[in-house]
Parts: C-alpha cells; structure tokens; sequence
C-alpha cells in the first residue's frame, strides 16, 4: 500500500513541478519527490532532479542537500555512507517518513542481496550492509536461518528463492490461446 | 489601429465565421509582413480576436510577435499570450496551418531556450502536440521541441510518455511546399536524435540504440550533423549493449558507410580495442582520443564503455569458470584488487547480469548457472505478452499492406498498365 | 594462366623465392640450432629443383648444417644448367667463409675442401644450355613444319625440360603447358598435366597445382585404367601435389585426406618429396584434424598408410601414444622432432599451428569421457603447470571446443551439460524481440518514405545543422 501511496504522491509531484509558475515549485515538493525516488531506489531520476533544483532553492533548504547526500551514497552504492547519512540528520516533518522507509527498503535489500551473492560473509560486511551493529545483526540473521560461527566470524545465508506472484485464470489462458492459434492458421 | 491590421481583422473574422479556413490560411501566409511592419500594434489586434472562434488569426498574430524583438519599454507578454493560446485554441481550426503552428511551438522553444526556463514549456508543449497531432502515434515537428526542453530541463519523464509510443505515421506540415506535403527532415533527425540522448540518460540502451539506428538510416543526400553525431553514439551505445559494433543495416544511405565512417575513425579504435577485450588497449585509446571524446560531449559514455569491459570480461569467466578467487578474477580482468572484483560481482548479481555466489571464507566466487527461469506461470505470461505484441505489429503490417493493394497508383502499376507518360517517380519507394 | 605466371616469376630472383614464403613473414627468420637431421640421406631423397630447394631452406635457417648443405648444393648444380642458381649459392657461401673471419680456429679440413666459384665453369655452361636451347627450339620448329602432333608434344616437353634444368620456371611452364594442344590420349593428358602441377609447386601456385590434379584425375582413359601398377605412380603423385597444394593453404583435413591415400610401392616423386615426407605431413596433419574414429579408421588401421608411417617411427609412436592417450609422451616426442621440422620448407611454416591443434585436440579428447576430471592429473599429463593448463582450457571453452567449466578453487575441470529447453526459450524470446525492432523499424521507415523524408542538399544543409549544436550535457 506505501508502494502505491508513494508512487501516486510522486506523480502529483511531478505534475505540481511542471505546471508550476516559472518552473519553480516550492521546495517541499523538491524535497518529497527527491526522497520518493531515493525510496524507489530510481537514481537517474534523482540525480536530474537534483541537477535542476535552482541553486538559490538548494542555498535555502539545506535538507535537500541531505537528502541528496544519502542518494549519493546510494549512487556508489557505499552501504555504510548510506546509512551514515540517513541518521546523521533528525528529518523534518516533510520527508521524514518517507526517508524511513528508505533506509527499510535500502536494508531490505541488501539483506536480499546478501542472500543472494553470498555463500559465505563475515559479520563485519553484513554488519556494515545493513546499517546494523553486529549484537543485533547475529539474532537476526539466526531468525532468518542463517548460521552464524562464533569462531571465524563468518556468517552463512541461506539464498532466498524469490516467489513471483501473478495466476492468471485458466479460462483467460484458454481465450489467449485460442487467440494465438488462430493467428497462426491464418 | 492602423488600416491594414483593422482589415486583417476583419478578414479573419469573416473567414472564420463562413468557415472558409482554407481561404484562410492563405491569405494569413501572405499577410505576415504586414503584421511584422505593425509590431507595436498587434495586442490591440489580439484583444478583438475570439481565442475559440479566430484560433488561426491569433496564430498568425503570436507568430509574427515572436519574429520581432518586443520594444524595451514594453513588458513582454508574449510567453503568457502563447500559453493562453496553446491551451484554449481550437485545434480543428490550427490543423488547417500546420506549419504555421508548428512555426509557434519552435519559437516558442527557442524563446524559453534563451530566457533558460525550458521546464515551464513542457505541459505546453505536450497540450500542442495533442492538439496536432491527429492520433497517438503521429509525428509532429513539436515532438522534437518537447525533447529538446527536456533534454535542457534534465526532466525525463514527460519525453518519455511520447518517446515510448512508436511512430506510425507522420503529420505532413509543409501544406505549402511545391512538391506537395512534406515534413522537414531536420526536426525528423533531431526527434531521433533527443530521443536517443534522453534514453541514454534514463539508461535505456536497446531504446536508444534504436532511436539512433533511426536517425543514422534516413535517407539522406549529403552529410548531416546529427547523423554524424548520432552514428557515434550509435557505436558507443552498440558497445554497451551488445559488446561489439552492431552492423549498421543495408538501407542505410550511403553517405553513412562513404563519409560518415570515415569520420568517426576514434570510435572504430575504440571498438576495437573493446573487441579485444585488452582493458590496457582500450585505456590506451581513451587517452589518445580523449580531446575529441570530450569536443563530442562524448565522455561520459566512453567511460561507461570502459566500465562495462570489466564486466563483460567477468561474464566471459562465468562462462568457464565454476569457481574462481577473487584475486584471480581481479587478476584476469585486469582489477587492482580482489575487493574491487567482489564489489564489481556483487553489482553484477544485484543486477542480474550473472549468477554467482562469493564465499568471503574462502576468497572464492562460485559462478551458477542461470536458475531455471523457464519454468513457471510467469514465463507462460511473458511469452503471451511478447506474442500478442508480436501478433499486434503483424496486424499493422498486414493493414499496411492492405492499403497499397487498393490504392490506385499501386493497382495501375502492379496492373501493367502503367502510362507511359505517367510521371515514374510517383510511388517510387 | 601462363601470363600470369609470367607475372609472378622475376627470373634472376627465381631461387629465392620458394623460401620465403607469402604469408608466413613472421616466421621466416627463425634459426635451428640442434637439428637430428641426416643431411646426405635428406638430400639424396630428391632430385632437381626440389633437391636445391630444400637445401636452400636449410642453408637459410640453420647455421650447424650450412656449410655442408652448400656443398651439395653447389656440387648438385653443377649438374644441371642452373647456373644463376650456382653463383647465388656461391654468394651464399662467401657470406659464410667472411664471416668465419679466422680460418684457423675453423677445422683445417672443411676450409680446404670448400669449393671456390668456377668462372670457367659457369661460362661454358651457359653457352652449352644456350646451344641446347637453339637446338630444342630448332628442332620444335621442324616437328611443327611437318606438323606430327607427337613430336611436336615431346618437342614442347623437351624444351620444357632444359628451361627446368636452367631454373626458368616462367618458361618452363609456358612450355609444358603449349604441349596441351598436342595430346593425343588420356595420357599425354596427365603426363602435361604432372609437368605443370611440378613446376606450379616451385612456384607455389596452389591453386593452380590444385586445378591441374583435378584435371588430371578426370581425364577418361586416366580414370578408367586405375588399376595398372603406372597408374597408381601417376594417382601416387597426384594425392602428394594435392596434399601439399592443401597444406600449404592450410587446409590440414583435406590435406591428410590426401597424402593418406597415397601408396608407398608407387610412392615416386623424387621431384617433390619423398615417401618419408608423405608420411610426416600426412601423419601430423591427421592428428591435428581428426576424431579419435577417424584416426582409427585411416590412419592407424589403414593397411597403406601404415607401411609408411614405418619409415619415420618417431610419428608412428607419436600416433600410437596419442591414440593411446599417452599424451605428456606423445607431446614430448613431438618437440624431439620439430627441430627437424623445422628445415622442411613446407611444414615449417605450419608447425606451430598444427602443434597447437594437436595439442588441444588432446585436451579436448582427455576430457571427453569425465564428467569431471582433476587438473593435477591433467597438467602432468600433458607437461604443463596447472595455471597454464586452466589459461589453455579457457580459451577452448571460450572457443566452444570443451563444454565445460574450471572449478578453479578445487583445481576440477567440470563438464557442463546444454540445457537445450531453456537455450531454445532463450532463442525464440530473443527471435521474437528481434521481429518487433524490425517491424517497428520497417513501419517507420514506410512512413519516411511515404512523406519523402531525406536530408537535402549539401548548402542548405550546412545552413541548418549550424545551429543545432545543442548537446546539453
């Protein structure tokens, strides 16, 4: 639901950006929609809006240059900036939520790509991956079954297999069907 | 108000009023001068003119407004008149002066080019090209001002809805021309070309490819600039996507293989040294060349293109390797050190363009094979999606083909009872 | 055909040029400096220009056997007419006398039996070929006033002959080739086409030699007398000109196809090469190109190849390992002949290539029956640290030429198994996608043409491209 929530605020966004008088929207709009991209991890868009952003409009909002330091961490894909960023600052009212939630799908995908691209992995790089300390990243990854040895610090994932959702009805399969087959014959 | 604007005036507006828009459009082509020779004059004609009911003789008053520089004294209203305009006219009524719109819409684009506020004109534009265009997949000469202001506005997204529907048809605007309805091709050139550069900068390479493979085949007489500077890019983005060169297609003028090859000589060696896959080699050009990939606002993609041989050399040792060191892969594709190898993998996996897994333990990367991703109801729905859209193009084609076999020129010709005296060129294709 | 061989052939120049070799340059320049080789028994193997020709080739890359193959050599010639030859090979052994600059350290022996140039020598030979070339030419003349067909053919021949002997290759040809007018059977037929198919090998115009055998072979009275003992000489030769016509435009599989057709009783060709070459270029170009069936079948189970390969042993165990994938042997007896190979003008310049092939083809065929197989085991097998084992299998996989992939952590080498299902879905989405760029592209461009779109004139071009400059990045 915050996916389609964000998405929609985006659009409205983008709408109020370009139909605003001299092309200068006020900089809350500059503000949530820099953070929606961060959210929807679409950085080109970010790094253009970012680069139209008129300078005086950056000089008077000195959020938008944190919220744009976090994408810029995000674009050399440094996790630990990331995070550093994310929490160095106390978000105002206008973007907070919305920066939380990036630091969720930020994490959730790293842990979606620890999953995947590591058989093995110390403590230390999950630690710095997920923004976590090691003292919360050991229960965590317990919980999702992925051991942990005490010894050499090493951390082993279990590779997720990503379920893809989407069933269509058999009827409708059968109507496609019928569709292709005639096209073919003809 | 002087007497030739008061009959102006008065002629759009009994034209208008019979409905004689072709009478029209004629005489406001022929009355231009006087409207230019009466510049100061021109808000006073606007104020007595209907926005709905003299669309054409409004078009013809802004156009010959933007023509001429506005008196200092004067506030300049012109952008805030042709907005109004834009958006309120009556579109029936400026289909019957294509060109003259069109006309508009450039100057207008050029107007907010000097004044730098490109992002103002975007909703304009988009609201013009509607208002022209007579179905979603027609070709204005507007759609290539929409991309210019938001190529300048580094504001993608309104391009996009445009750029991603495919072009059909195109709006012949030159109504004027003697060789009968025409379309520049210049504005043709420079739609492909924007159009490339905009899907570039949202990192859509096959689009852009092909938006480039586009412009590079026109048909074309002599050389032009945009080709030119799109057959770089076409070679540059060919490297990116497909690791080599793709071959440029047989109808291509042969302006392209006689003149523009030749002078796009830097890029030819550094798809060679790509080819190679020799990363020093491929270094080595850049260096040399680096002037003229900087002069052609190139750079940015050739670093992309040496970026990517990291990865193209990676994807070669999952072909033969099953497990590797990370030093070793560093060592093989030419990376200084083993952390710089696993940050390259771990993008690459992040992105799907290999499988593999890296055990930190041990320094070791495991390369798989692609897991089975043929199985499953989503492969089911992404092959009915690419066959319907399969079977959609093969309707268009078969509709296309339909239209030649009944048309009359086609039918004498194909009838053998062609005229002799019949103008050959006619539907030479 | 003959003009253009005129073309090719600079006559003073003649005896250089089969060494050098058109496309080889690279390799050209190389020195052997151990050969095994028996010079007197090598060069006793041929006669006339195949003889001074080889010798050359030994003269020109490798230094321990030059002095004495200038010796033959410049005594051999002073058998024929080729006296331009005689006073290159004397310059040639000038180079060698200077360049011994003390003659004591020399062995005193060979500094007294080296033969200086015989000016008298080489001023009445030239007189005599002169005299017997006015008289061949006089004598054709007659035969072709009393126009005898036969005569005027042996005439052509004869003259053909002494041009031979002299080194003139050009008109050699021109007359071997002018005596095509003048057979009368199936015979002459092929003994025209065996002159021009030798002199074509000393100017190596393979593709010449290559449409001369096969003409010889359809000649009707040739074919359908297979079976007499002269016929199987004259096919003998022809598989040989064939052979080597194949090898040397690196065509191995047919050339081994060719040279194992060959018979060792009618194997007589001392004009080209000898039995023992039939075998060594047949043999290593077998197994750099066949199957382990194919080796099977033709070379080692071949009742005729094998009395040749009994002449060169070294290759019959060569053969045998690999067959019996004895490989580190087979390779090691590989490299104790290729110095050898190296002074044969006509292998020499392929073998790195077919050592290469040979090579891989071992690779290739030790790994065939594993599913997995350890790399340890496999770099002693074939004489090779592990690191330049798995740099040579990566390459084969990267050719196609192994299905497998390294475990390079384990030092494993994996076969790996098409998955043919999901290749194929691979290959119809990507067909697919390729159908749609192009349709979409094909309505387009109907469009464009349709409105006539193009870009015009030069000038009025340049008047409108100025401005649009705008690259906004």
């Amino acid at each position: 639901m915050v996916v389609n929530g964000n998405n929609k605020l985006a659009e409205d966004l983008e709408r109020q950006e370009l139909e605003a008088p001299n092309g200068v929207p006020s900089p809350q709009v500059y503000q949530q929609l820099l953070a929606i991209y961060l959210y929807q991890n679409d950085l080109c868009n970010a790094k253009y809006l970012w680069k139209r952003i008129p300078p005086t409009v950056k000089a008077s909002t000195p959020e938008l240059v944190n919220i744009w330091a976090v994408g810029q961490s995000m674009w050399t894909r440094d996790f630990p900036a990331i995070y550093k960023a994310l929490n160095a600052v106390t978000w105002s009212d206008t973007v907070a939520e919305i920066m939380k939630q990036v630091q969720e799908v930020v994490r959730a995908r790293a842990v979606d790509l620890i999953s995947q691209a590591y058989s093995s992995i110390s403590l230390e790089a999950v630690s710095a991956m997920t923004g976590l300390s090691p003292e919360v990243c050991i229960p965590a990854c317990a919980e999702r079954g992925w051991n942990f040895d005490a010894d050499t610090k090493m951390i082993r994932p279990i590779r997720q297999v990503i379920e893809h959702l989407g069933q269509t009805s058999s009827e409708d399969q059968l109507s496609k069907l019928t569709d292709f087959v005639s096209f073919l014959e003809n | 108000m002087a007497s030739a604007l008061e009959q102006f005036v008065n002629t759009v507006r009994t034209s208008s009023s019979h409905g004689n828009f072709r009478e029209l459009c004629e005489y406001i082509n022929k009355s231009s001068e006087i409207l230019i020779k009466h510049s100061q004059h021109l808000d006073n004609v606007l104020e007595t003119l209907d926005i709905q009911q003299h669309s054409l003789g409004i078009l013809a008053v802004l156009c010959a407004k933007f023509s001429v520089q506005p008196a200092a004294n004067s506030t300049d209203n012109r952008f805030t008149q042709a907005q109004d305009f834009i958006l309120n006219c009556n579109g029936e009524q400026i289909r019957f002066a294509p060109d003259t719109f069109a006309e508009l819409c450039h100057s207008l684009t050029n107007y907010l080019v000097e004044q730098k506020q490109p992002l103002k004109g975007i909703v304009l534009l988009q609201k013009a090209i509607s208002k022209l265009r007579l179905y979603d997949s027609q070709l204005t000469s507007i759609h290539a001002d929409l991309c210019k202001l938001c190529l300048l506005a580094k504001c993608f997204k309104p391009a996009l809805e445009l750029l991603n529907i495919d072009i059909t048809g195109i709006c012949q605007e030159l109504t004027q021309n003697p060789n009968g309805p025409q379309f520049d091709s210049k504005y043709f050139l420079l739609y492909y070309y924007y159009g490339g550069m905009i899907y570039l900068a949202v990192r859509n390479l096959d689009r852009a490819l092909y938006f480039f493979e586009v412009a590079i085949t026109t048909p074309s007489l002599a050389v032009s600039h945009i080709m030119l500077e799109a057959f770089k890019k076409y070679i540059l983005v060919s490297l990116l996507l497909h690791g080599k060169i793709q071959a440029i297609p047989k109808y291509a003028s042969q302006v392209v293989t006689r003149f523009i090859k030749p002078l796009s000589q830097p890029y030819y060696e550094l798809a060679n040294a790509f080819t190679s896959n020799n990363t020093a080699e491929l270094n080595a050009v850049l260096n040399k060349h680096s002037e003229i990939f900087n002069r052609d606002h190139n750079m940015g993609l050739v670093k992309q293109v040496s970026s990517v041989l990291y990865k193209k050399n990676i994807q070669r040792l999952t072909k033969t390797f099953l497990t590797l060191s990370l030093s070793d892969v560093a060592s093989r594709v030419g990376l200084s050190s083993p952390v710089e190898a696993e940050n390259h993998i771990l993008q690459m996996i992040e992105k799907q363009q290999i499988f593999a897994t890296i055990n930190q333990k041990d320094g070791m990367v495991v390369f798989r094979d692609e897991p089975d991703k043929y199985s499953g109801p989503e492969v089911l729905k992404g092959l009915e999606e690419q066959l319907s859209l399969c079977m959609e193009l093969d309707r268009q084609i078969l509709a296309m083909d339909e239209e030649i076999q009944v048309n009359p020129q086609y039918v004498k010709k194909s009838s053998g009872l062609q005229d002799e005296e019949q103008p050959k060129s006619t539907y030479a294709m | 055909m003959a003009q253009m061989m005129l073309q090719n052939a600079v006559e003073p120049m003649q005896v250089d040029a089969p060494p050098e070799d058109n496309d080889n340059n690279e390799e050209d320049n190389y020195v052997v400096e151990n050969p095994t080789l028996d010079l007197e028994v090598y060069a006793n193997n041929y006669i006339g220009l195949a003889k001074l020709y080889r010798l050359l080739y030994i003269i020109d890359h490798c230094p321990s056997l030059k002095l004495e193959a200038l010796k033959t050599a410049i005594s051999y010639a002073m058998t024929t007419y080729n006296v331009n030859l005689y006073q290159v090979l004397h310059q040639k052994l000038a180079e060698v006398t200077t360049s011994m600059n003390v003659p004591d350290v020399a062995a005193p022996s060979t500094s007294q039996d080296i033969p200086t140039i015989d000016n008298l020598w080489m001023e009445t030979r030239s007189k005599r070929a002169a005299l017997k070339l006015e008289k061949l030419d006089n004598d054709l003349k007659n035969y072709k006033s009393n126009s005898i067909k036969e005569s005027i053919r042996r005439g052509h021949d004869d003259l053909g002959d002494h041009y031979l002997d002299c080194g003139d290759l050009s008109n050699a040809l021109k007359c071997y080739s002018r005596a095509r007018d003048y057979c009368t059977s199936g015979k002459h037929v092929v003994n025209m086409c065996l002159n021009v198919i030798k002199v074509s090998v000393y100017l190596q115009n393979w593709s010449h030699v290559l449409s001369y055998v096969s003409k010889a072979e359809s000649t009707p009275d040739f074919s359908e007398t297979q079976s007499k003992d002269s016929n199987q000489v004259i096919l003998t030769k022809l598989k040989c000109a064939a052979g080597l016509a194949e090898l040397a435009t690196k065509k191995y599989k047919s050339a081994a196809k060719h040279f194992l057709q060959a018979n060792l009783d009618h194997c007589d060709f001392p004009e080209l090469l000898s039995p023992n070459n039939v075998a060594m270029y047949g043999g290593l170009c077998a197994l750099a190109t066949f199957d382990r069936h194919e080796l099977q079948k033709n070379v080692i189970f071949s009742s005729s190849f094998k009395l040749f390969l009994e002449l060169e042993p070294q290759l019959r165990d060569i053969i045998f390992k690999f067959y019996e994938s004895k490989y580190a042997s087979c390779l090691k007896l590989l490299d104790e002949i290729k110095d050898n190979l190296l002074l044969d003008m006509y292998i020499a310049p392929h073998v790195n290539t077919l050592y290469t092939q040979i090579r891989n083809r071992a690779l290739i065929q030790y790994f065939s029956p594993y599913l997995s197989a350890d790399m340890h085991k496999m770099a002693l097998a074939f004489n090779r640290t592990v690191p330049a084992l798995e740099d040579e299998l990566m390459q084969l996989i990267l050719e196609g030429q192994i299905q497998a992939r390294i475990d390079s952590h384990n030092k494993i080498l994996f076969a790996k198994d098409v998955d043919q299902r999901s290749t194929t879905f691979e290959k119809s989405l990507l067909m697919g996608k390729e159908y749609q760029r192009r349709t979409r592209m094909l309505i387009l461009r109907a469009a464009v043409l349709k409105n006539k779109i193009h870009v015009k004139s030069p000038q009025r071009d340049a008047g409108q491209t100025g401005e649009i400059t705008v690259v906004p990045f």
